[in-house]
């Protein structure tokens, strides 16, 4: 019987309520929902504040996607989604959420969130997703000023990253940690295509590097990678990162020190900007809509 | 309204055949705008300009560098496909050497009866330019009349300038009604329109414009214009690209590239010789930048004050994939722009047009053009 294949790539779904608010207190409520190519991440904000989230991997269909996330934000809460009264789609699904009632970019929507979760001091915003990544140049209030997206390749994106987690039989929580655990910096292997890379990676394995120091070499491509395209739209102090590979120190600390500059920590879970900024967009729409 | 240069645009290689047939003429397919089209007409041969597909295709690598911009190889796809097949001659003037090779292919793979590479000079603002293309045109008109059997007279060089410059001219009166606050006519529109004027006998194409511009002036359209936007690029005829942007509350108001304004801008002016009349207007006309080489920036003047005219709000860059020449004027040509208080969004086409990937930065600019519509 053939034995069942592990999928190293795979991120723990989580969810959460914050204890602190009750939401029946609260004057405004409202929801974002980012339906990314690889994760969906549905947020409720009370009155502005994150009062509950879930964060999925996305289905095959942007709108289930979406429901289940939003679905699973409300579990336990008492919420039901009509106590959601303004609802912000967003992601590469964002015209194909049901709930929403406007469709707002992740561009805008990550800008804004960083605003929230970093404060109005970062100007420089780094959204590493699943397929793509945004170098995202913001205001005080966390308005677009510029921004540049990557070309068709998926290499400095998330969904690499999960190729190389499964390559390396690696989990995708640990594979950060353990490119750390070098004694010398490997030279970066292509940062081109992540087939490329897969394949250089594969070549070297083959030459007995071990496992920690091809990471080590894909997460300075990674690194690499996208510090081009931030240097491209031009890195101003504070800095950010936005999305899952925000939490691959890996990456984080070898862009850090290609950039000389450390990204600020954040106080939510990286992969909810998006989600985040859109329910707030949400709660400024549905303002401006009661003043009507 | 438009249906008839859509039509066209879509119907090219068909329209070609059946002018063939219905007029007994020879049809010359050239590449790139500076090809002396008044010389053309002038001998009774339809020039047809080349244009890409928009389809994958795997009949190029084997005839051009995979770093060769996508429209010289979408255009080489088409010669080796056969759909330019029914062509009698084939002509370049210079301008690129990505599109010379497509040329050059064609003479090794494909020759027609008549295969003609016309030099032209690169510095088009030297004192020695006009001669030397006047001299240029004279060599070419003595092989075209040998290709025919048939004299260019001075009678027929004035027709051929007469044809065109009405072509030009009505085209300007239509590009006119894109600055009013409303415009009546969309940039895709607008593209099947300039387009279709380098597929089809432009004697048709005229009578096709004035009846257009009878109706235009008063035309209602049921949408918005939305943000006024300037194309700039290369050849753009990515129709699709730019229904897309058009669909988002946007639309074109102008343009520059190859296959808009800029092959049709100036007109001939008078004068007793000819050639020197001809070789005035394609050495003036708002240039490629492979031909924009002193640092008097003539072309980007001519799009600044387009841009102005047109109170465009924000400009789409596109350049076709490894066009040297453009790639070295966009940064130039970006802080033009941004000097100017006009933001601008860079965009890299390739042969088939990613629309949902183009989609999201599109709609990501446009959402930083009117930024005061968001919640903040």
């Amino acid at each position: 019987m053939a034995e069942e294949k592990k999928e190293y790539w795979r991120w723990l779904e989580s969810r959460w309520t914050n204890p602190n608010i009750n939401w029946r207190q609260a004057k405004i409520i409202t929801g974002g929902v980012d339906v990314g190519s690889v994760s969906t991440q549905a947020v409720i904000m009370a009155d502005g504040d994150l009062y509950a989230f879930a964060n999925m991997r996305t289905g095959s269909d942007s709108p289930n996607s979406a429901r289940n996330a939003f679905n699973w934000a409300l579990e336990g809460t008492g919420m039901a989604e009509t106590d959601v009264k303004y609802t912000v789609g967003t992601g590469y699904g964002r015209v194909n959420v049901p709930m929403a009632k406007k469709a707002i970019t992740e561009i805008a929507c990550h800008a804004r969130g960083a605003n929230f979760m970093y404060g109005p001091t970062v100007r420089t915003v780094l959204d590493m997703g699943g397929q793509d990544c945004k170098a995202i140049r913001i205001d005080d209030k966390g308005k677009v000023e510029s921004f540049l997206m990557n070309d068709k390749c998926a290499a400095g994106t998330g969904r690499g990253m999960e190729v190389f987690s499964d390559l390396l039989t690696i989990s995708i929580n640990d594979v950060g940690k353990m490119s750390m655990e070098v004694d010398v910096e490997p030279e970066p292997v292509s940062s081109t295509c992540v087939i490329f890379a897969k394949t250089e990676a594969t070549g070297l394995l083959r030459q007995g590097w071990a496992k920690n120091k091809v990471l080590a070499a894909y997460c300075r491509a990674m690194a690499g990678r996208v510090n081009e395209l931030l240097q491209r739209v031009g890195v101003v102090k504070d800095f950010a990162i936005t999305g899952g590979i925000a939490k691959n120190i890996g990456v984080v600390s070898r862009l850090e020190n290609l950039l000389g500059l450390k990204a600020l920590t954040p106080r939510h879970d990286t992969q909810l900007a998006g989600a985040i900024g859109a329910a707030l967009f949400a709660k400024g729409l549905l303002e401006k809509d009661l003043k009507k | 309204m438009f249906d008839q240069f859509k039509n066209w645009y879509e119907n090219r290689h068909e329209y070609a055949k059946e002018w063939k047939a219905k007029t007994g003429g020879k049809v010359m397919a050239y590449m790139c705008t500076y090809v002396p089209e008044e010389i053309l007409y002038a001998a009774d041969v339809l020039p047809i300009r080349v244009y890409g597909s928009h389809e994958a295709s795997d009949l190029t690598e084997q005839h051009i560098f995979g770093m060769y911009c996508p429209f010289c190889r979408d255009c080489v796809a088409q010669v080796m496909e056969g759909r330019y097949d029914y062509a009698d001659g084939v002509m370049i003037s210079q301008s690129c050497l990505h599109m010379r090779q497509v040329y050059s292919s064609w003479e090794i793979h494909k020759p027609t009866e008549f295969m003609y590479y016309m030099p032209f000079p690169i510095a088009v603002e030297s004192k020695h330019a006009r001669p030397h293309l006047a001299a240029e045109f004279k060599i070419f008109i003595e092989a075209v009349e040998k290709w025919t059997g048939k004299k260019i007279t001075v009678q027929d060089l004035d027709r051929g300038i007469e044809i065109l410059n009405k072509n030009r001219e009505l085209m300007r009166e239509v590009y006119k009604l894109r600055l009013l606050d409303n415009p009546p006519l969309t940039g895709v529109e607008c593209m099947h329109m300039t387009s279709s004027s380098q597929m089809v006998d432009k004697r048709e194409h005229n009578q096709a414009l004035e009846k257009l511009l009878k109706e235009l002036p008063s035309r209602k359209t049921d949408r918005e214009t939305g943000i006024r936007l300037m194309i700039v690029g290369s050849e753009c005829d990515d129709i699709e690209f730019m229904e897309m942007v058009e669909s988002l509350n946007s639309t074109f108001v102008a343009d520059d590239h190859c296959t808009g304004s800029r092959a049709f801008w100036n007109s001939v002016e008078p004068e007793e010789d000819r050639l020197l009349a001809i070789a005035k207007r394609y050495l003036e006309r708002p240039p490629c930048p492979t031909k924009d080489a002193t640092k008097n920036f003539v072309r980007f003047h001519h799009v600044m004050e387009m841009a102005k005219e047109a109170k465009v709000e924000g400009a789409v860059i596109i350049q076709q994939k490894f066009c040297d020449p453009h790639e070295i004027d966009i940064p130039l040509l970006r802080k033009r722009f941004e000097d100017n208080g006009i933001r601008t969004y860079f965009l890299e086409l390739d042969v088939t047009v990613p629309i949902g990937q183009f989609k999201i930065r599109i709609e990501a600019f446009l959402e930083m053009l009117r930024a005061d519509e968001l919640p903040f």
